[in-house]
């Protein structure tokens, strides 16, 4: 068991990120078990991010074999390595970002894992899983108080959904305290006040409400102002969850008439009118191809500073949904199901 | 269709400058790397430290020391050994660099920690008319603009916030904050190790105005001005005995400050503190701790700090020779060890209230805090807007801001609804640039005008510069041409209220007009001098004293960024207020080397 206080090293090593986040996070961090299911294009940027950060353990569970459009797209894998276990690829170069980090990998597909397998992490983090998988796994961590952060990037589109249970953290406020100084000059002292906060996240299976399922998306429809990329979102599941993978280029004819298909059947649960959507027609266009890899720099940056505030219980994380709009460029949150 | 989408022959034939290889830098070239990109140059001037660990993820702790370029270039090389990638360990305003230079590159992406080389390279692109896709990041904060010639604004369009600098009297006489001791006590630093800068006196300042008594202007002011001159020569002779060297700053001249009364009418007095008095103080009983937490983050005990100030001047003079100077550097261990007792020995004394060494590093060494995420969300926005660039797609290319998450705001990645127009009175990008500067014509010199005016306060690098109407010559980049003019009063040599200089720099292909204003200080807090871009700002600007300190030279830049003291206003984090939207001046992310103080 490591020691509860940095050392000399880690402290030199974390400098930077102590005098933003506090030494107290930075000690909540290093006590971390992070589990990562599925470590392709946008999981290696999430790993980068998190093993930087200084967590104590990352656990790689990815059954997957490197492709040549893998290879291209992932930093941590080596040219020569096509065709090999992609667990056993990146760990040289996951392992050299940050030594001080134990590294572990897991070939296992996810699906066969039983439910004690995910009940000894700190947060676990999915990528490239179907629904019906990422709810069972939330029902798991929601039992065994565990935290839940699941992202996907198709094209140039991205987003995560979160679980952190019933969250609480604390931020930091500045104020500039005016208290008059006996002589008469205004000391401009900085006071930093805590201010404590609790975010109750719902459990997925009222977040993710696909067609053919038997909860009610009752709650979810009320709302006004919806992002509608959140139905992008769902439709993009819901295409993974019927085709056992993505949009692609190849297929892109039958591939768009099964999106506008499952689009319909998202828009008549949520009782959405096509004609008031402000979508563009074509927003489907933008999700074929691979994970675009700018887009998943900005989402796994996203996704792993939500593991870092889940983790540290400090500043105020995303609730629940964020959702990377692929043409304006904005990143917002949307908060669904509670 | 909404998006055009890139292909990868226009990527793999286009050719990209990136310049800086730190947080931001980093990201982008694997981010470039693994777009697809054939064809990249880099340049950065900076060696690795350890502190770049923790998010610049092409370094390793081997490469401690390294050239950040070089070991980038090797590092993408290593993921991808088919691109053709430069690395340039160098510094980009340098004369190598010129407009050629620049119009190799399809687009430049700007990954810089400085002011002064993002107005350099803003120019070069300017000038060259190569697209610019300016970066920055501070702490969870950060911010991507795109800069294309007639298009969109210039980096210099709307004027910066000035970095915060403080009055020398504040510094020697009343300091009233623990910024002001702690830069006293990186000057004292300098004084007794660093290069003799008449600037960073430590010593009384006995021509502070508010300490002139009616009737008797210059009382008691003699013995202060003349110890001022022979500090190094009293150091040495008494072989940097510490408790003589203690009593002197902390005793003596605090003694010496009670008897300019007029200072302590409104303030607290400071109490003078002998060597005795400090060593022996009470609360000396805590043993040495040796993890992090009780070293760093706790605030030392007086007695402590004396420790420390006897201990540190024993090794620090050991490093000093006639030939040989220190530069205080904030990861030096005995140097931010001596700056932390001396300013808390100071704060001790005016009642201010003291620090730990890890707060007065910050302060010290101006540190940005910097994270891995924020690096990777603004890279991956840097490259993104490079797609579109690349396809000329420029009026897609709004600014995007990174925000602190609050519960006020659904936003973390807020963009622009639009690109911003240039601003037609910018004295950078206007098709006549133009700026009001107002100096004292009588009292200064042309080599101060060269060197704070157009150098520090205009971002010139060689400027050349004639007096309209008469065609004379009064500062020439070529050396030896005009240096006999250095140190004439401008008065003397004919520029005064009205004229009108003609500057050019020839390597930033900049032209620009400079009209002279006769301005006097009055308080001793103005600025030596005043640049005024709109001149429908110019009465605004007058009414708000201090509003535009860029002159001040008190706080003087020292020899590298890398240490300058710049504290950053609150206001220029977007993450407060949350609900505006506010423009930060993306500083950096490389905390290290910052900032520049434009004075
Ligand atoms: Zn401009």
């Amino acid at each position: 068991m490591a020691e509860k206080q940095l050392s000399a090293v880690e402290a030199e090593l974390y400098d930077r990120q102590i005098r933003l986040w506090g030494i107290e996070s930075q000690e909540k961090l290093r006590a971390a078990n992070v589990l990562l299911i599925n470590i392709r294009a946008l999981g290696s940027e999430i790993a980068k991010n998190i093993l930087l950060s200084g967590i104590n353990s990352l656990t790689i569970l990815d059954d997957g074999t490197v492709t040549e459009e893998e290879q291209q797209k992932n930093f941590l894998l080596n040219k020569g390595s096509v065709g090999n276990p992609i667990a056993d690829e990146v760990l040289i170069k996951a392992q050299a970002l940050n030594p001080l980090v134990k590294i572990k990998v897991d070939k296992q597909p996810p699906s066969s894992k039983d439910s004690s397998y995910f009940k000894n992490f700190t947060i676990i983090v999915a990528t490239c899983i179907k629904t019906d998988l990422l709810l069972k796994i939330d029902k798991v961590c929601r039992s065994s108080n565990v935290k839940l952060i699941y992202g996907d990037v198709f094209g140039t589109f991205g987003f995560s959904v979160a679980d952190f249970l019933d969250h609480n953290y604390h931020e930091d406020q500045i104020k500039l305290a005016g208290k008059k100084r006996t002589h008469g000059e205004k000391d401009h002292e900085k006071t930093t006040i805590k201010v404590q906060g609790v975010i109750n996240y719902p459990e997925l299976k009222k977040v993710l409400i696909l067609p053919n399922t038997k909860q009610s998306a009752d709650s979810i429809k009320k709302s006004k102002r919806r992002n509608e990329l959140f139905y992008i979102m769902l439709a993009l599941m819901e295409f993974r969850n019927k085709n056992n993978r993505n949009p692609a280029i190849e297929s892109k004819e039958g591939d768009l008439k099964t999106l506008e298909t499952i689009k319909a059947d998202i828009f008549q649960l949520y009782e959405v009118d096509e004609l008031k959507t402000k979508l563009p027609a074509d927003i489907f266009e933008l999700v074929f191809g691979e994970e675009v890899v700018p887009v998943c720099s900005v989402v796994g940056g996203v996704i792993a500073q939500e593991v870092i505030k889940a983790v540290s219980e400090k500043e105020v994380p995303v609730n629940n949904i964020f959702l990377f709009d692929p043409i304006t460029f904005d990143g917002k949150e949307e908060a669904i199901g509670a | 269709m909404v998006v055009t989408q890139i292909t990868k022959e226009t990527i793999g034939n286009s050719k990209v400058l990136v310049v800086g290889a730190g947080g931001i830098g980093c990201e982008v070239l694997k981010n470039l790397a693994l777009s697809g990109f054939k064809d990249i140059e880099i340049i950065d001037l900076d060696t690795i430290d350890v502190s770049n660990l923790n998010r610049q993820f092409l370094f390793r702790k081997e490469h401690v020391g390294k050239p950040k370029a070089v070991v980038a270039r090797e590092s993408i090389l290593n993921y991808n050994p088919d691109i053709q990638i430069k690395a340039y360990h160098d510094s980009i305003t340098s004369q190598d660099y010129g407009l050629n230079f620049f119009k190799k590159f399809n687009i430049v992406l700007n990954a810089l920690d400085n002011r002064a080389a993002r107005n350099h390279v803003n120019r070069m692109c300017l000038a060259a008319d190569v697209p610019l896709i300016e970066s920055g990041t501070s702490g969870y904060s950060g911010q991507v603009e795109l800069i294309k010639k007639g298009v969109t604004q210039c980096y210099e369009c709307q004027p910066k916030p000035p970095q915060r600098t403080f009055p020398g009297c504040t510094i020697r006489n009343t300091p009233s904050e623990p910024v002001h001791c702690i830069v006293w006590a990186k000057h004292l630093f300098n004084q007794l190790f660093g290069e003799e800068d008449p600037d960073q006196d430590v010593s009384p300042d006995t021509e502070d105005p508010e300490a002139k008594v009616e009737g008797q202007a210059h009382s008691a002011t003699n013995a202060g001005n003349i110890q001022r001159t022979s500090t190094r020569r009293w150091v040495q002779d008494i072989k940097y005995n510490p408790s003589q060297l203690f009593n002197k700053f902390f005793k003596e001249d605090i003694e010496y400050l009670l008897k300019m009364e007029n200072l302590w009418k409104t303030r607290k007095p400071p109490v003078p503190l002998s060597w005795e008095q400090a060593a022996s103080h009470e609360g000396d009983s805590v043993e040495e701790e040796n993890n992090v937490r009780m070293q760093d983050m706790k605030v030392w005990p007086l007695s402590k700090c004396a420790k420390v100030f006897a201990s540190t001047i024993d090794v620090l003079k050991n490093e000093v020779s006639e030939d040989k100077f220190l530069v205080w550097d904030k990861d030096d261990k005995p140097a931010m060890d001596f700056v932390t007792a001396c300013a808390n020995i100071r704060a001790h004394i005016f009642s201010i209230a003291t620090k730990s060494r890890f707060e007065i590093k910050s302060i010290a060494g101006n540190i940005i805090p910097a994270i891995a995420t924020a690096n990777a969300m603004i890279a991956g926005l840097v490259v993104l807007h490079a797609f579109r660039v690349l396809l000329q797609e420029f009026e897609k290319c709004p600014s995007i801001y990174l925000r602190q998450k609050s519960v006020h705001s659904k936003f973390i990645l807020a963009a622009d609804k639009q690109i911003t127009a240039a601003n037609p009175k910018c004295y950078v990008c206007s098709p006549k640039p133009f700026v009001n500067v107002f100096v004292n014509t009588n009292s200064m010199t042309v080599k101060e005008f060269e060197t704070e005016v157009l150098k520090k306060g205009l971002n010139m690098i060689a400027p050349d510069v004639v007096l309209d109407g008469r065609g004379m010559v009064v500062i020439s980049s070529e050396e030896g041409e005009t240096e006999i003019n250095n140190d004439k009063k401008l008065a003397e040599i004919g520029i005064v209220e009205g004229s009108i200089l003609k500057c050019d720099d020839f390597l930033q292909n900049y032209e620009l007009s400079v009209a002279v204003n006769q301005y006097e200080a009055k308080e001793k807090d103005d600025p030596l001098y005043k640049i005024v871009a709109n001149p429908d700002d110019l009465k605004a600007k007058e009414s708000v004293n201090g509003g535009e300190k860029n002159g001040n030279e008190e706080e003087k830049q020292a020899e590298s960024d890398q240490d300058d003291l710049m504290v950053v206003e609150e206001s220029d984090d977007p993450q407060e207020g949350s609900s505006k939207r506010r423009k930060l001046n993306p500083i950096e992310d490389n905390d290290d080397d910052l900032c520049i103080i434009d004075s």
